[in-house]
């Protein structure tokens, strides 16, 4: 098939683009034009590039007769041209093929395939796979660069390129200020003056290309190894963009902070990198041909839900044979051959299996793989750092930190699901909707625009992965990539905001949809769209779709497993509270009547290369969910990847209890489906409406209501002193640990052996007083000579040192002279 | 046979001897004294010109020629072996060889030896002295990675111990002497107890136990004259003892080995205690906690291209005399010490990344942040993970050692960059105290880029080099310890947070906290040209490290699988039946001597059956 050989080429050109635009702007960055204005340019042709291949990937992935209807492929085309024509004025031309596609949803297919796979024969889906490169190989084991493409791929590809290449767009004009020097009124120096600085316009364009090509590495990555190659690297980039105002010591704080905590959350990966590596010796996801042997080598996928299985998920054999050491110990013990061993072995795995040999090992592989997701997607208990990340300017806080970085841990947890045992996704689960609540919650008191949707980032992405630890694998990915619309939507609505008003503070802010009309409305349809606005079974949104998916497949999970109704009650209650927080947002920015006549009167639309892609961004945000009658759309195109093997409801009697997930496609049926949108719709309308009456039409006062529940506002307010707690238990335990250490070295080891250095020198004067007063002749002279060797010893390193440089020399070649000499002699006499 | 007939004679004693000759020419008193610059760039011709001598043995393609004396990659084998009798009555030779595991770090010690000396411009103390000195270090070491003598191993090893001390005690910091003597007796006790190591596997060795093909393969005779010399040997009627490093391997893999069998103290046997006292001597080089104190002072007191030759190449003497003597000569001691050598490794990692955290000293922050990363080195070493309960697979085991080699490597660019990178600062504003500096990067951007390359490539960073040793060190951990594995899996949230924290206070922030404000000018030419190299090999040996890994694995893995066949065939099958069998036929008044001959048979024919 030409979309095997087709597909790595387009998507492998398309990640290597930024990386090429990186290099370039590295080394002639400030040639590029006046103050690197030129980087600029490169830096979003670049990224409008991979775009525009990414979307031809999508048609020959679309078009290479994949499960998804031929008779629509005429239709989508025509519906190309006619949004072409018709919505893309002053956009990239490219970015408009991408709405044709996600716009034409069909859920005939993709529900087609679900139920197919529910009820006949079970088959994988279509993936390609393969190796580009190789970093290591030795035996058996071999780390590599490659790919692993199916139609998740393809469509995360489209949606970070395009969403990447908007804020290049938007970025042009926000950085402006980078073109010439720059005097940073938050950095106060010695003097008591601003810092004045020359500007880096280019730098930022440089890590921003860096960034696209790490995400895209996470994204085509083949296999874990890779991934966590560009995990690390995402981190970096983050490290680069957060920090990008370095003299602020925040900025700097806030970067190394990001990438710490990361790396907490990579220590735990690392421990299920092991896990898997150290049983089955492989990280890939897919089968792999081997260029030494020409076999065929399982991947992880094929391994933990073998076909001959119908993919249902079992301790693969490697693990099994792993956690059972001793007892292949015993079989060694009598000495048998090596193939005797290994068909010993072999025959024993299936028991071991059933006594559950190697169980808690795919447990910690999968827990541990969920904790670099829980760093890098911000998920309790690791969130601490996305919010301080807003250090960065907004354009970052937009890419980074709403449809790519945070987008990472959610992605690879989809990624990896097959993989994923029932108890882990229970623990993802709950880990999901503790942060969803904890974070919409301190999204209510947050007066800082970007903190608050921050927060909101951070509960979002727990309603992700809450989708995808109740079994809602299709939900969870789509509301992945509905989010990553509209939170960069709304990001850079208040990257516009702090752009005009030069404040994040919305204590300040109020009135601005007069002079703001652009900003302000796209930002409303970013509320509408994350709220899950529209009209219940006949229109909405794109949060609308994924959002009621979520909530659906959580009350059937809820149902079947009736000990875990409070996950629903998390989402729902979630889905009110982020209602409320999202318009009190709106309301303090932009209606009501201005609260600072200042910033009121400074504040101007932003220009046109900041607006248009608002305006870009709000037409996804949109429709990005919808669903057209015909066989293409977001949702389709994720089903047609899912797992072979996740289709069914499954129950089985795992570590926290017998637990059931049920079936994605079950939750579409009426009773849940209708239940979930009303609740839907009833959550998010009471939300807006108690927003309404504390912020637009203030019926109820906010400052009594926070008075009047004090002790829960500062709590709040206060962010859960998760900070505080964490700078307590964990940062000074281990400055504490570090001081305490270098102590020993300082303190214990290096007084001992000065207490015997000093021991040695008094046993040899006393030995020497000895010898000179009890022993006579040879002893006494071996003993001064020693003595007096020292002492030479010590006026040759300040006196002629010349001398004894050559004495040096002279004595090495002696040693060999001597040696020859004096050995053969003795030997001979 | 004289040594013109032996091609491979010239490179590698040119290697090896060309810095000390001309140290000697330099050193004559006739050399006048005073022409500084010119001693300078001889010192930094001979170093360059000994660099290209050992790429052109390790990269024939750059040269166009592949003439005897170069390397053929891909192949395990030791090469252009070098044998001439040198101390015959006590079999010692001149025996020089290099394989995958030598050879990258020879090229490593030529390269770090020829940056140090650029670096070294800024000394204005006795010039001539200084280069004397480094030149017969560069000597020292470089005979020990090609040493395949035991005896000539050791003397290289103590040539290189007077050099280092005078270069630190002589144009170090204001605590020189201190430093000095610590270095010196440090390495002193460590060389000691190596010596009676040595003596003591010298004396026990037996080249008769090896069969005709091993005493062709680990060079004891001549291929030449192979039937007569061999004829020799087997009719010597007492032992032949040998210091050849590759014969001491062989007896001490043998079934029947002598090492194994000789009880020397404590119950414990000869091979126990002389692995252990070997792991001494080689662990205060490396070094390892507790042993570890003279290198925070040596290299704090330090000249800046000392630093960089002391971090680059010399710690890297420990790690290779364990995989090169340790492991192959004493296997059953290595095996039942794993736990220790892995232990250690992964204590070095956790407590060097926990001091390097609390250190407000710039250059004792890089210095044990050598500690911590050369815990790798350790642990990848050690992870002796093909028993029985595995299967006695090797893949893991390679990997961990193949990774240490990596690491060993990397480190020796990326440690040699942060202390050059520390060392153009100090030779700007002369201080060092991390909470004085702030702001480097709006002053001397060029320089702070390549020094934050640096740093992150110490950090483990993909894509640097720092990071495919640590994790295939730590990947392969995983089946020798599950404990260890996540110790040493924790010590990247403490890379990450002392590296972080140190380029934060360096060279973040807005402005310059400390003295000499006005010296922090941008980076010279000369400066610029020793840390490109260095930056540059760091981002290719991270993107390709296939270029390092097309060396190493080979030999690397030659040295594991047999070593795993061992732990199969003559640790855990011949040893116990040896031991079972001996003592039935103790009990039957039966010749012990045949029965362990007719074990090794067995063993032979096992060999050949899988």
């Amino acid at each position: 098939m030409a979309a095997a050989q087709l597909l790595p080429i387009l998507l492998g050109i398309a990640w290597l683009i930024p990386l090429v635009s990186f290099v370039a702007i590295l080394f002639f960055g400030p040639r590029m034009g006046a103050h690197g204005k030129g980087a600029a340019t490169v830096a979003t042709t670049a990224i409008g590039a991979s775009l525009l291949l990414s979307l031809i990937a999508l048609v020959s992935w679309t078009l290479a007769g994949h499960p998804v209807r031929s008779e629509h492929h005429d239709d989508n085309h025509a519906s190309i041209q006619s949004h072409d024509a018709g919505q893309s004025p002053g956009i990239w031309p490219a970015s408009h093929r991408s709405p044709a596609h996600s716009d034409a949803v069909g859920d005939s297919a993709g529900h087609a395939s679900g139920h197919a796979s529910g009820h006949g024969e079970v088959s994988a889906p279509i993936s390609y796979s393969g190796d580009w490169y190789t970093l290591y190989a030795s035996g058996a084991l071999r780390l590599s660069i490659g790919w692993y493409i199916d139609s998740i791929t393809v469509l995360m590809f489209v949606v970070v390129t395009f969403i990447a290449t908007c804020i290049h767009v938007y970025a042009a004009g926000y950085m402006h200020d980078e073109l010439h020097d720059v005097t940073d009124s938050e950095v106060q120096l010695e003097t008591g003056e601003s810092l004045h600085r020359e500007g880096r316009f280019h730098r930022f364009f440089q890590a921003l290309s860096l960034f696209c090509f790490s995400m895209l590495g996470i994204v085509i990555a083949g296999n874990l190894a890779m991934v966590f190659i560009f995990w690390e690297l995402v981190g970096i980039c983050s490290w680069f963009l957060i920090g990008f105002y370095f003299e602020r010591h925040s900025a700097s704080t806030a970067a190394n902070k990001a990438f710490i905590v990361n790396r907490v959350g990579d220590f735990g990966m690392l421990i299920g990198l092991m896990a898997l590596w150290g049983g089955l010796g492989t990280l890939h996801f897919g089968d792999s041909v081997s260029s030494a042997t020409g076999q065929v080598e399982q991947g992880l996928f094929e391994l933990v839900r073998p076909a001959e299985n119908h993919h249902e998920q079992q301790v693969p054999d490697g693990l099994v044979a792993f956690a059972a050491a001793d007892q292949i110990e015993k079989m060694a013990a009598s000495n048998p051959s090596r193939s005797e061993l290994r068909r010993k072995v072999a025959a024993s795995v299936p028991g071991w299996r059933e006594q559950g040999y190697g169980k808690w090992l795919l447990f910690v592989a999968g827990i541990g793989i969920f904790c670099g997701c829980v760093g890098k997607s911000a998920q309790v208990p690791l969130f601490v750092w996305l919010p301080d990340a807003m250090e960065g300017p907004t354009p970052v806080s937009a890419l980074v930190h709403s449809a790519t970085m945070v987008a990472a841990g959610v992605y690879l947890v989809g990624r990896f699901f097959p993989v994923l045992t029932p108890d882990v996704l229970l623990v993802i689960a709950y880990t999901g909707g503790l942060t969803l609540f904890i974070a919409a919650t301190i999204a209510v008191t947050a007066t800082d625009i970007k903190r608050v949707l921050a927060y909101s980032t951070v509960s979002q992405l727990g309603y992700m992965m809450l989708a995808l630890g109740v079994g809602g694998w299709v939900a969870g990915l789509f509301h992945l990539i509905t989010h990553a619309f509209f939170k960069s939507l709304l990001f850079l609505c208040s990257g516009s905001v702090i752009h005009a008003c030069h404040t994040n503070d919305m204590r300040k802010m109020g009135g601005l949809l007069k002079v703001m009309p652009y900003t302000a409305w796209t930002m409303l349809i970013g509320c509408l769209a994350i709220i899950g606005a529209g009209v219940p079974f006949v229109l909405g949104l794109s949060g609308y779709y994924s959002k009621d998916a979520i909530l659906a497949q959580a009350l059937l999970f809820s149902r079947t497993n009736p000990q875990h109704s409070i996950l629903y009650v998390a989402v729902a209650g979630g889905a009110f509270i982020t209602a409320f927080y999202m318009f009190r947002l709106w309301f303090m920015t932009f209606a009501g009547a201005p609260r600072d006549e200042h910033v009121f009167k400074h504040a101007h639309e932003s220009p046109r290369v900041m607006t248009v892609p608002l305006v870009a961004l709000a037409i996804f945000a949109v429709v990005a969910g919808w669903a057209l009658p015909g066989g293409l759309g977001v949702e389709s195109l994720i089903e047609q990847s899912r797992p072979a093997g996740t289709a069914e409801t499954t129950t089985t009697a795992g570590i926290f209890g017998t637990l059931t997930v049920p079936a994605e496609h079950e939750s579409h049926a009426g009773a849940i489906h209708v239940t979930a949108t009303l609740t839907a719709f009833a959550t998010a309308l009471a939300g807006v409406l108690l927003a309404g009456v504390m912020y637009f039409k203030p019926l109820i006062s906010p400052v009594a209501v926070a008075h009047a529940a004090r002790p829960i506002y500062t709590f709040l307010v206060n962010r859960w002193y998760v900070d505080e707690l964490y700078h307590g238990i964990f940062v000074l335990p281990t400055l504490g640990a570090a001081r305490f250490i270098s102590a020993i070295d300082t303190q214990v080891i290096d007084r001992f052996i000065n207490v015997l250095a000093w021991t040695a020198k008094r046993v040899a004067s006393v030995d020497a007083w000895f010898d000179r007063v009890v022993v006579d002749g040879i002893v006494n002279l071996a003993g001064r000579a020693t003595w007096k060797a020292g002492l030479e010893l010590k006026r040759m390193q300040t006196g002629n040192l010349r001398q004894y440089v050559m004495f040096i020399v002279v004595g090495t070649v002696a040693i060999f002279v001597l040696a020859t000499l004096l050995f053969r002699t003795s030997v001979a006499g | 046979m004289a040594p013109a007939e032996n091609p491979a004679f010239w490179p590698l004693t040119l290697i090896v001897f060309l810095p000390a000759l001309v140290a000697a020419g330099l050193s004559l008193p006739i050399f006048p004294k005073a022409r500084e610059e010119i001693i300078r760039w001889i010192t930094f011709a001979t170093t360059a010109i000994v660099f290209l001598l050992s790429l052109w043995v390790a990269v024939p393609q750059f040269f166009g020629t592949a003439g005897a004396g170069q390397f053929v990659v891909g192949q395990p084998e030791m090469q252009g072996v070098v044998k001439l009798p040198w101390i015959e009555s006590f079999g010692i030779e001149y025996l020089l060889g290099v394989d995958g595991i030598s050879l990258p770090l020879v090229v490593l010690t030529t390269f770090i030896s020829m940056l140090a000396i650029a670096a070294s411009w800024p000394i204005k103390k006795h010039v001539k002295a200084y280069h004397v000195l480094f030149l017969l270090l560069e000597t020292g070491m470089l005979g020990v990675f090609v040493s395949l003598d035991f005896f000539l191993f050791y003397v290289f090893w103590e040539v290189m111990l007077l050099p280092m001390y005078f270069l630190i005690g002589v144009w170090g910091g204001p605590r020189r002497e201190y430093a000095a003597i610590k270095f010196f007796l440090y390495t002193l006790f460590g060389s000691v107890l190596m010596l009676i190591a040595i003596l003591m596997l010298y004396f026990t060795s037996d080249v008769r136990l090896l069969s005709d093909e091993q005493l062709i393969a680990t060079h004891v005779v001549q291929p030449a004259v192979a039937a007569q010399e061999i004829s020799s040997i087997r009719s010597a009627e007492s032992a032949i003892h040998t210091f050849n490093l590759m014969a001491l391997a062989a007896v001490g893999q043998l079934p029947n080995s002598p090492f194994a069998a000789t009880t020397v103290w404590l119950g414990m046997s000869l091979e126990t205690w002389a692995f252990l006292l070997l792991l001494i001597g080689f662990v205060i080089k490396v070094p390892v906690v507790p042993v570890h104190t003279w290198l925070p002072d040596a290299h704090v007191e330090a000249p800046t291209p000392i630093s960089m030759i002391l971090a680059g190449v010399l710690l890297k003497l420990g790690g290779y005399g364990i995989l090169r003597i340790c492991y192959p000569i004493c296997p059953g001691a290595g095996l039942s010490l794993a736990w220790l050598v892995c232990g250690l490794g992964v204590v070095s990692m956790v407590y060097g990344a926990f001091a390097a955290l609390a250190q407000t000293d710039f250059k004792r922050m890089v210095a044990y942040s050598s500690v911590s990363h050369m815990g790798y080195v350790m642990l990848g070493l050690g992870v002796w993970s093909a028993v029985g309960g595995q299967e006695y697979r090797w893949d893991f085991w390679a990997q961990g050692v193949n990774g240490a080699m990596f690491q060993m490597l990397a480190h020796g660019i990326s440690s040699a960059g942060m202390f050059f990178m520390v060392g153009v600062l100090y030779d700007r504003v002369h201080h060092r105290n991390l909470n004085e500096f702030g702001g480097i990067f709006s002053k001397m951007p060029v320089y702070s880029g390549l020094a934050i390359a640096v740093f992150f490539a110490g950090l483990g960073l993909p894509g640097l080099c720092g990071f495919i040793g640590e994790v295939l060190v730590t990947l392969s951990s995983w089946n020798y310890s599950r404990m260890l594995a996540v110790i040493s899996a924790f010590t990247v949230i403490l890379t990450a947070a002392y590296i972080l924290w140190a380029i934060q206070r360096v060279y973040l922030g807005a402005e310059y906290r400390g003295p000499h404000e006005d010296a922090l000018k941008p980076i010279t030419p000369r400066e610029l040209s020793i840390a490109t190299p260095l930056v540059f090999l760091a981002i290719l040996f991270g993107v390709a490290p296939q270029i390092l890994f097309q060396y190493v694995t080979p030999s690397v893995n030659q040295q594991v699988e047999t070593l795993a066949n061992w732990t199969r065939d003559v640790h855990d099958g011949a040893r116990k039946m040896i031991v079972a069998e001996a003592e039935q036929k103790l009990s039957d008044g039966h010749d012990v001597a045949r029965g362990v001959q007719s074990m090794s048979d067995e063993i032979a024919s096992r060999w050949a059956q899988d």
